[in-house]
């Protein structure tokens, strides 16, 4: 292009400028960004295909939860099934991941206890039976020392989890903490309950 | 044919005689000031930013000191790096090249030199308020409001003044495309600044309202006028455009000036200097939203937002093509000349973070990238490698001129750039792995369909590596930031005793213009209306708005407030924009104080407060995040970087003595945290009494609160001793119901939880 360029009659403090065109490619691409706005806008604010992102989420939690919880349906804070269900290596994963995310901050990576008790040992405070792990979860315990979790969790989130914990127990690791309440009886011997 | 309008009478040509040659002297002397006080305050922005990269990596090099936690020093750091090393930058380029530009010394050296000392004066106080947490949270807003005050009368008062001043007693007819750009940046800054930093200064209306003194403390604090969505969006209206009008336009203008001369060579293209130009000053005003995807501001806006910012590509690269296509048949000189090497690589990062920009607002995009180090990586090779070293060119090419001597060292100039250079590299590239690595574990899940990395944690230990990868590039940067202070002060070292000022002649413009005639017409045989676009396509109307400044500063403004009114007048006049939840209270007296706790030591530099409805996301947080949760949130927090988790629905999720021993300690409970410990907060008292005079604020803004207007002190007392009692039957320590850490721990408690409560339940404090 250099062969056709023409200079401005203007100069200021030496500085010259040339009467090139604007470059074909950059108004093209102007323009199709422009184009590709309106249609965009009209798409997703004014059409009856669109769907928010509020939506979109709504979708993938329904559609996440039928996934993860399909094969288990809705389960219930019983004695067997919380003593039970995660003997099963899959759903023993979905409540370690629970675990970690939620209570392992004050309970410990393994549960051997750090500002919470120790999970692992037979001392509980706040657990007479097997069922009161999930009442604890759920409602929390000792001033809020304890959050409930009924508002974060689902309810099958909170039962894998209270299984999970149930089963941590006798593995006795050395935590910060000691035992902390009365030792209570071994949990009830039920089908699958075996470490 | 010249039809001045009256309006523009008095700027465009100065009264007086038909083309009086008159004598004068250009103004180096404060070019020379304004360079200095950039090479100072560059390697001031550049060491802060030396030890918060280290910091992230080692987070006890704080030294267990409040001013030099990571929440406190990261505003210092950004401030510093825009006002003060990119600020000074511009000044020392404007005052330069305006002169010459308008053949014209500065139209007062009285207002340059209140401009230089006014500005450094508020750089010192930002430099002292900042560490000691006096602060409005606003990113780069962040300075509290004596100092938006002074920036106010410095920018406009001074600086605006003085350079409108100097266009008015130009000698010379038409303004040069890097004035349109000057133009531009100041009435811009001008408007953000203002429009972003209304507030409520709390203690000047307590002492007004009670005729108490108050303390220092709630002295220099203030309240926006703006709250929680709305906050967010004008904040984000002004973060934006700050990187528009105060790290890019005036950057432009300089490149206009600065490359040409240092290549010898016509700029490309003028009539791509006017389209680029305009498109760029009316399309980046709409662009801030995208700062803001999947949060609680509306859809429509955050659409605006991305779709402006693709909008955006083009304008921006026009500016970067015609720098770079200047050196057409001049890129021989490239090898040899340390200046242009820095243009080259400057624009280059140039094109390449206004490419990134476009892309990293299309949604899906940010969902990624947002609150990683991804924008850390943008944002840098903005920072350092356009502002940065299109500031090292113009040192080069003006520090022999300033000084009437020989460069130093042409060799040190060199090595300068190829360290700089490498050093960019390493940290652009290291940050962009560390952001998609970060990115990509959050949203990870297992086949179990739970989350692959729950512990966060975790991901905050993958990065620290990279972090430091980047130490090691910010060491080179600040190497080469030497090198060159070195060089421009030995060439200072071979200055001539007296500075010999050329005297320079022109005639004074005269008022009986004629503009060129207009172009003939290209077309034939069609109606009128083709020839109007015809000739309106050949611009010769711009040629005459160039000699007219006041017109084309008018719509300059024109440009600018339309393209923001038609994003926030909606923002503020739909209600549906932010719907009221029936549940959502005022914080009571002790959240207030600790709130404002949590805004002093600067938590929202790590932690956000806002989560977006993506699934992973609301799978490790809870509930996202609703616009009606924010209506008292002044300013709003929802940060926009998670070094640490978000901490939107944080009420609840742990104990106060969690909180305790975790502020004391983070690493005693998380091993891998790389927060800073906080003992000062279980020491300090919780000034009770000064709770008053934030409550009578805050309910000046309208905040709807009952008993607490007459009895906010003793209402904090009774919910400090309630929650300390709690603490102590946790296990925690006695004694702590007056420290702040409790009204922090109130604050946190309380976070994200309103959502569901009952409506009926709990009264308005």
């Amino acid at each position: 292009m250099s062969h056709e360029d023409r200079l401005m009659e203007h100069e200021y403090d030496g500085i010259r400028e040339y009467d090139n065109p604007t470059p074909g490619w950059w108004h093209a691409i102007f323009i199709g960004t422009v184009l590709f706005s309106i249609v965009y806008f009209t798409f997703w604010h004014f059409s009856p295909m669109a769907y928010s992102v509020h939506e979109a989420h709504e979708a993938a939690v329904t559609r996440e939860f039928k996934r993860l919880f399909a094969d288990l349906g809705e389960l219930n804070p019983d004695e067997t099934t919380l003593l039970s269900v995660t003997a099963d290596e899959r759903w023993r994963a979905v409540a370690s991941g629970v675990y970690t995310a939620n209570c392992a901050q004050c309970h410990g990576q393994r549960g051997e206890g750090l500002v919470g008790p120790n999970l692992t040992d037979d001392n509980y405070k706040w657990v007479k039976r097997v069922e009161d792990v999930y009442t604890v979860v759920a409602n929390g315990a000792a001033a809020g020392a304890m959050p409930a979790w009924d508002r974060r969790l689902s309810t099958n989130e909170m039962i894998l989890v209270s299984s999970y914990v149930a089963r941590l127990r006798g593995q006795n690791l050395s935590g910060p903490r000691g035992p902390e309440g009365d030792a209570i009886p071994p949990w009830p011997s039920v089908e699958g309950n075996t470490p | 044919m010249s039809e001045p309008g009256s309006t523009d009478r008095g700027l465009a040509d100065g009264a007086g005689q038909a083309g009086t040659v008159e004598a004068f002297v250009y103004d180096d002397a404060i070019v020379r000031k304004f360079m200095l006080a950039t090479i100072v305050w560059g390697l001031v922005a550049t060491l802060v930013g030396l030890i918060l990269a280290v910091q992230l990596a080692l987070p006890a090099l704080n030294l267990g000191l409040p001013w030099l936690t990571f929440g406190r020093l990261r505003p210092l750091h950004t401030n510093a790096a825009i006002f003060a090393f990119a600020g000074n930058a511009i000044f020392a380029a404007i005052y330069y090249s305006t002169q010459r530009l308008c053949k014209a010394r500065m139209f007062s050296d009285l207002l340059s030199t209140l401009h230089f000392w006014g500005w450094q004066l508020i750089i010192v106080a930002a430099a002292l308020t900042l560490p000691l947490g006096i602060t409005q949270s606003k990113e780069y807003a962040e300075l509290e409001w004596p100092i938006d005050l002074a920036i106010a009368v410095v920018w406009v008062g001074f600086f605006g003044v003085n350079f409108f001043g100097t266009l008015a007693r130009r000698r010379e007819r038409h303004m040069y495309v890097a004035l349109w750009f000057y133009i531009a940046t100041i009435v811009t800054v001008a408007l953000l600044h203002v429009f972003n930093n209304l507030w409520v200064p709390v203690g000047v209306m307590h002492w007004i309202k009670s005729g108490e003194m108050p303390s220092a403390e709630l002295l220099l604090k203030s309240y926006p006028v703006y709250a929680g969505v709305q906050d967010a969006f004008m904040q984000w209206w002004y973060g934006h455009n700050a990187v528009a009008f105060f790290l890019t336009t005036p950057f432009l203008g300089l490149m206009y000036y600065f490359m040409p001369k240092a290549a010898n060579r016509p700029v490309f293209s003028y009539r791509l200097s006017i389209v680029h130009f305009w498109s760029l000053v009316f399309i980046y005003i709409w662009a801030g939203p995208h700062h803001l995807h999947y949060t609680a501001l509306p859809a429509w806006a955050s659409s605006l937002g991305m779709l402006f910012s693709l909008m955006l590509w083009m304008p921006s690269w026009g500016g970067g093509i015609n720098g770079l296509l200047t050196l057409r048949g001049a890129w021989n000189k490239v090898t040899t000349d340390p200046v242009l090497k820095f243009f080259v690589v400057g624009i280059t990062f140039y094109m390449m973070a206004t490419f990134e920009g476009p892309m990293l607002s299309i949604k899906s995009v940010n969902a990624l990238s947002h609150y990683t180090d991804w924008t850390i990586a943008h944002v840098h090779s903005g920072a350092l490698g356009w502002n940065g070293f299109m500031t090292f060119g113009m040192i080069y090419w003006l520090a022999p001129r300033l000084f009437r001597a020989e460069l130093w060292s042409k060799r040190l100039a060199t090595a300068h750039f190829w360290t700089g250079t490498v050093g960019i590299l390493l940290y652009v590239i290291s940050m962009y792995t560390a952001g998609i690595t970060q990115g990509l574990m959050w949203r990870a899940f297992d086949e179990t369909g739970r989350l692959a990395y729950p512990d966060f944690a975790e991901t905050v230990a993958r990065l620290m590596p990279f972090y430091w990868i980047r130490v090691a590039g910010g060491l080179l940067f600040i190497a080469g930031f030497v090198m060159m202070a070195v060089n421009v002060l030995m060439t200072w070292k071979a200055r001539p005793a007296v500075y010999e000022d050329a005297v320079q002649h022109a005639p004074r413009l005269t008022r009986d213009y004629q503009d060129e005639p207009p172009p003939p017409p290209r077309l034939t045989n069609v109606i009128a209306a083709g020839h109007a676009i015809d000739r309106f396509m050949q611009g010769s109307w711009h040629r005459r708005w160039e000699r007219l400044p006041l017109r084309f500063t008018v719509w300059v403004v024109i440009a600018v407030v339309v393209a923001s009114l038609f994003e926030i007048l909606p923002t503020f006049l739909i209600r549906s924009n932010v719907p009221t939840i029936a549940s959502v209270r005022p914080y009571t007296p002790l959240e207030l104080a600790g709130r404002d706790i949590y805004v002093a030591e600067g938590c929202y530099n790590c932690h956000s407060q806002m989560i977006r409805p993506i699934f992973a996301e609301t799978k490790r947080y809870g509930e996202y995040s609703k616009p009606g949760e924010f209506v008292y949130d002044r300013p709003f927090q929802w940060g926009s970087r998670r070094i640490g988790p978000d901490l939107a629905r944080v009420g609840g999720k742990q104990s106060h003595l969690w909180h305790l021993l975790h502020f004391e300690n983070p690493q005693q409970l998380v091993p891998q945290s790389v927060m800073p410990r906080y003992p000062w907060l279980l020491e300090h008292e919780i000034d009770f009494e000064g709770i008053q005079a934030r409550v009578d604020a805050m309910a000046m803004l309208g905040v709807p609160y009952g008993e607490a207007v007459r009895r906010a002190p003793a209402m904090a007392r009774e919910q400090a001793a309630h929650i300390a009692s709690e603490l102590v039957q946790q296990g925690g320590p006695e004694g702590m119901e007056t420290k702040k850490v409790i009204a922090l721990i109130a604050y946190l408690q309380r976070l994200g939880t309103d959502i569901s409560r009952d409506p009926e339940e709990g009264a308005t404090p």
